[in-house]
């Protein structure tokens, strides 16, 4: 063998041996990433392509108390985002596609990428159909953009309930940063039953296992996943609201500002609450209208605050009832004890009493709404050392403290004692002047239409305490009914002679005192108790507390009508209408209705 | 004396079953459920890549019945021919994925640059191997193949075919080593390289390599200024990296290196290609997925998977076996290839052998090296796997060419 060949035959073995040295290599690398590393590719491997995705399960539907259905659902058309496969260059032809402002959806794509990257999220929902057509044809050019049918709150029913129902929005920043299982977009209840029952109605979000390619195009569902969960439909919620009643209280308060309260005073279940003025509840469903939204929260009437729960007036003589109660119970007054009325109750000031000059008791001080007989009642306990114990009476009747009712904002009042005062004005900064007027519901004495409602409730269903509420039951996903349980329980000191005596006085102010023109309902006995709350800035704001029949009420009806002047022809014929309404079925004074209907307020700030 | 008996079948064999495991995988990458993202252009891929293992099967068998002396004698001519597409292709070629490689003759796209690698191997071995007394020890002769090399290399540069390039300039050492260039030089040519490769690592194994080699360059050579000059060339080597990677490469050039380093640093970036592809062949497992069941594959995560990334088709969906069965294949290839030279007399024949097989060796590390991510991604096909006819064509071409001299060996070696 020559040197050449000798070369020849080394070198071939030395590249032969490079070549196997490096195909080892190989070999091992894919090893080690096919054998060793297996698991963990796999898994990636899946991550790419198996995209979870969540289910929204259906919101919970909401019904009156005879079963009509009052909110429930309506498709609506959305588009996500994932932001981690969208391209910014991509933002001109989405809007395009929308027909939205590019700033708009620039907006919002840059609200998706604060959310987050890589979880996809709603970017603008409620488009019309067209436009989502559109985009579904566009998906191939707008990767990250994915498309989705889902819901918004519709209102079937003839009633609005604004203040009963609440409205759903998109849950803010801090929503989804506070509950995990809030996403961006996801819409939540913000006020009313929609926000107080919102857990029941939200349901379970499903999950779903989606085959994607590397474009985010869905390819349909990946079955044999073993965390597959279909979604749980959202509890429903049966109301205590009879919805015809809500309707025609609706009805009535049109144009009108103030709430109304109608209540079962036996069980404190609301049969219908009306604030005035309404928002519509509609038109913040689905893609909220923002001009609408920006008017509802600016607008001077203030139609998003809830009069009926959430106001705070004077209760005027509305308080007087539970002013005898009191009385009695502490002994300064018996049914038979008569104060005389000048025209005048003098004490440092003149206290002005618009009751005809005479002897009062108490019965015929309700009835004709004598100031110097509560007055007198208030001066004694004053006096006596006993604006502390009045307080805590007054307080069983569900006045100055919350009353969990299952809405939000309700307002808990003001019912003043020693400490109060002292906190209000300073220590021994206050005297008797301060504290007289407390005996005709004016002054500090403060209370929601629905505490005067439940005061009157308490009265009315022989001294029992009640909770006010709006739910009645609740309907799971499989169709089991839970009936809620609210607490009923009496309240000890009152005794049936203190009752029968206010009762008396509260028939006979619809019989012959202040109620007289309005109350009376033919074939139905009504007793009631107006009242007016001084207004400083306008006229007077006007309160009737009524029930019906006298005997084994039903229904306790309490109207606050802001700015109305004389109760006796503003809230007292709202109460009566629907007192007839309900324990009727209909109205058969069509007159007094139209009366209502077109009500002006003629200012008097005399009636108490 | 064309004796059908004497070819050497397991060789056939063996490029026969790269190309059918390449129509499988293709087939898969095309016409699976991913074809509904894939335009219609690319669809066709498979059965133009049909057309083409058939029409080499013809050539390849047909090529049999020339003489080795024919193309031997034309070699120049072909180069010249070569050089001349190659102009053309600059002046006239269409662009695809950025690389203006092909022209259009006919409404078929040719890519002159890989007609180029047999014209070049043939050349370059002719020139080498003329006369008894050339010998790539004179560094007149070695001058001039290696100027014969980088011409082409030029116009590839200048073409945008980053890939292609690399594989001509590997053809310097391999060539030259065989015409008689020393051990030690030839190591010390291909050292940058590997320094180059460790230094963006860690410029501690580059610094490593340096003196590693440099002690191999004295072992085999005992020329102590040759030694030095690798030791020098080394240093330079692993400072000038880590320069260019802190003061003298853009950013994103940057960005390419450390995808490559690090892919998990901008994995939706420079990174993706080498994580999907990672993820499609790890994920293949032991037996793999099941052909077109691949999710990587039939979901479109992975790029060029036809092209560059089919090795990742087939470790996907054909697992560790079948991957495993490919890099076996081919290294059978390679040694019997490397067999086929060692048995030949003619220096010719035996340059452009080893050539050939160089060609197709380095084609597949780089291929399988991009996609394991034991190389950055550089895009080059796999022979005989990947789609291209072109590719495919004149790859099988210089198969031929070494069946060619090897079936008519005996009567060859007269020409000496």
């Amino acid at each position: 063998m020559n040197n050449a060949s000798k070369r020849t035959r080394t070198s071939i073995i030395a590249l032969q041996a490079i070549m196997v040295m490096l195909c080892l290599v190989v070999l091992g690398r894919i090893f080690y990433l096919q054998i060793i590393q297996y698991d963990i590719y796999d898994e990636l491997g899946d991550k790419n392509s198996i995209r979870q995705e969540y289910v929204e399960p259906a919101r919970g539907l909401i019904y009156d108390r005879n079963g009509k259905l009052l909110v429930d659902n309506q498709p609506i058309y959305s588009i996500t985002i994932t932001p981690v496969n969208f391209e910014d260059k991509n933002i001109p032809l989405l809007s395009r596609l929308l027909e939205e402002p590019d700033s708009l959806i620039n907006s919002l794509v840059q609200d998706a990428k604060r959310y987050s990257r890589f979880r996809t999220s709603k970017l603008i929902s409620d488009i019309d159909f067209k436009a989502f057509s559109l985009i579904q044809e566009n998906l191939w050019q707008l990767p990250g953009i994915g498309h989705q049918i889902d819901s918004k709150r519709n209102y079937p029913s003839s009633i609005t309930g604004s203040h009963i129902f609440g409205y759903l929005r998109e849950a803010s920043e801090t929503d989804y940063r506070e509950e995990k299982s809030i996403r961006l977009g996801d819409k939540i209840g913000k006020s009313g039953l929609e926000l107080i029952y919102q857990n029941n109605l939200k349901g379970e979000l499903g999950v779903n296992y989606l085959k994607v390619n590397a474009l985010g195009q869905s390819l349909g569902k990946f079955s044999d996943q073993k965390n597959t969960k279909p979604p749980v439909q959202g509890d429903n919620l049966i109301t205590t609201i009879d919805a015809d009643l809500q309707e025609f209280a609706e009805t009535l308060m049109k144009g009108k500002s103030g709430g109304v309260v109608a209540m079962n005073p036996n069980t404190g279940e609301i049969l219908a609450l009306v604030s005035s003025p309404e928002y519509e509840v509609k038109k913040l469903a689905g893609r909220i209208d923002k001009e609408y939204w920006q008017f509802i929260n600016s607008d001077s009437t203030r139609p998003l605050y809830n009069r009926a729960i959430s106001s705070r007036q004077p209760p005027g003589s509305t308080f007087k009832p539970l002013m005898g109660i009191i009385g009695l119970h502490l002994g300064i007054v018996t049914p038979e004890t008569e104060i005389y009325n000048s025209g005048y109750y003098i004490r440092g000031r003149p206290y002005k009493d618009l009751a005809d000059p005479g002897l009062y008791n108490m019965e015929s001080a309700i009835a004709n709404s004598s100031n110097t007989y509560f007055l007198t009642v208030m001066d004694k306990i004053a006096t006596s050392g006993q604006l502390n114990a009045w307080s805590k009476l007054a307080k069983d009747f569900g006045l100055g403290i919350p009353n969990n009712i299952d809405l939000p904002s309700a307002n808990r009042g003001i019912l003043p004692d020693s400490t109060y005062l002292d906190q209000r004005f300073g220590k021994r900064k206050w005297g008797l002047g301060d504290v007289l007027n407390f005996g005709i519901g004016q002054g500090l004495v403060s209370a929601s239409p629905l505490q005067i409602a439940q005061m009157t409730s308490s009265i009315v269903n022989g001294g029992y305490k009640i909770e006010p509420h709006l739910l009645r039951a609740i309907e799971n996903a499989e169709g089991k009914i839970e009936q809620k349980s609210s607490k009923i329980e009496k309240i000890d000191w009152v005794k049936e002679e203190y009752l029968s005596t206010v009762k008396k006085g509260m028939r006979r102010n619809v019989l012959e005192g202040s109620g007289r023109f309005y109350a009376a309902i033919p074939d139905i006995e009504v007793s009631g108790k107006t009242g007016t709350a001084q207004n400083p800035f306008g006229f007077s704001h006007g309160w009737y507390t009524s029930y019906a029949p006298s005997e084994n009420p039903e229904i306790v009806v309490t109207v606050f009508l802001e700015n109305a002047g004389f109760a006796s022809i503003s809230a007292v014929p709202v109460a009566s209408l629907i007192i007839e309404k309900y324990l009727k079925g209909q109205v058969d004074r069509q007159w007094l209705v139209n009366y209502v209907l077109n009500f002006e307020p003629k200012e008097d700030n005399s009636e108490n | 004396m064309n004796n059908f008996r004497n070819l050497n079948w397991s060789i056939f064999g063996a490029w026969l079953l790269l190309a059918t495991i390449g129509l499988f995988a293709i087939y898969s990458a095309t016409q699976g459920p991913v074809s509904e993202f894939l335009p219609d252009f690319i669809q066709n891929n498979f059965s133009k890549q049909l057309v083409f293992v058939a029409l080499s099967i013809a050539l390849v068998l047909g090529f049999q019945f020339f003489a080795p002396r024919s193309y031997m004698q034309l070699s120049y001519i072909f180069y010249g021919i070569g050089l001349i597409l190659m102009i053309c292709t600059l002046l006239f070629g269409v662009e695809i994925n950025g690389a203006k490689s092909w022209i259009r003759i006919g409404g078929f796209n040719l890519q002159a640059s890989e007609l180029m690698k047999i014209a070049t191997i043939l050349a370059t071995a002719q020139y080498l191997t003329s006369r008894r007394d050339i010998s790539a020890e004179n560094i007149r002769y070695a001058f001039i193949a290696v100027l014969m090399i980088l011409v082409p290399t030029v116009f590839i540069i200048l073409q945008n075919d980053f890939g292609t390039a690399i594989v001509f300039l590997a053809l310097i050492p391999v060539m030259l080593f065989w015409s008689g260039l020393p051990y030690g030089v030839s190591i010390y040519i291909v050292s940058p390289a590997l320094i180059l490769y460790l230094t963006v690592f860690d410029w501690r194994l580059g610094a490593i390599a340096t003196v590693l080699i440099s002690a191999l360059i004295f072992f085999v050579q005992k020329r102590p200024w040759l030694t030095f000059t690798s030791l020098i060339t080394g240093i330079i080597t692993v400072v000038g990296v880590n320069l260019a990677l802190t003061d003298i490469l853009q950013p994103h050039q940057i960005a390419r290196i450390t995808a490559f380093t690090n892919p998990a640093f901008d994995p939706t970036g420079a990174g993706w290609n080498v994580i999907q592809a990672k993820t499609a062949i790890g994920s293949g497992g032991l037996l793999g997925k099941g052909f077109m069941e691949g999710t990587q594959t039939q979901l479109k995560f992975l790029p060029e998977q036809w092209t560059d990334f089919i090795s990742c088709v087939v470790g996907e969906e054909f697992g560790f076996i079948g991957l495993g069965l490919l890099v076996l294949t081919f290294l059978f290839l390679f040694l019997r290839l490397l067999n086929l030279a060692g048995n030949h007399k003619h220096p010719f024949a035996q340059l452009v052998t080893v050539s050939v097989a160089a060609v197709f060796f380095i084609h597949f590390i780089i291929n399988i090296g991009s996609a394991t991510a034991l190389l950055p991604v550089i895009g080059i096909p796999l022979p005989f796997v990947s789609y291209g006819g072109s590719a495919f064509l004149t790859n099988s071409l210089m198969l031929a060419i070494c069946l060619n001299m090897d079936l008519h060996k005996r009567d060859f070696s007269i020409y000496r």
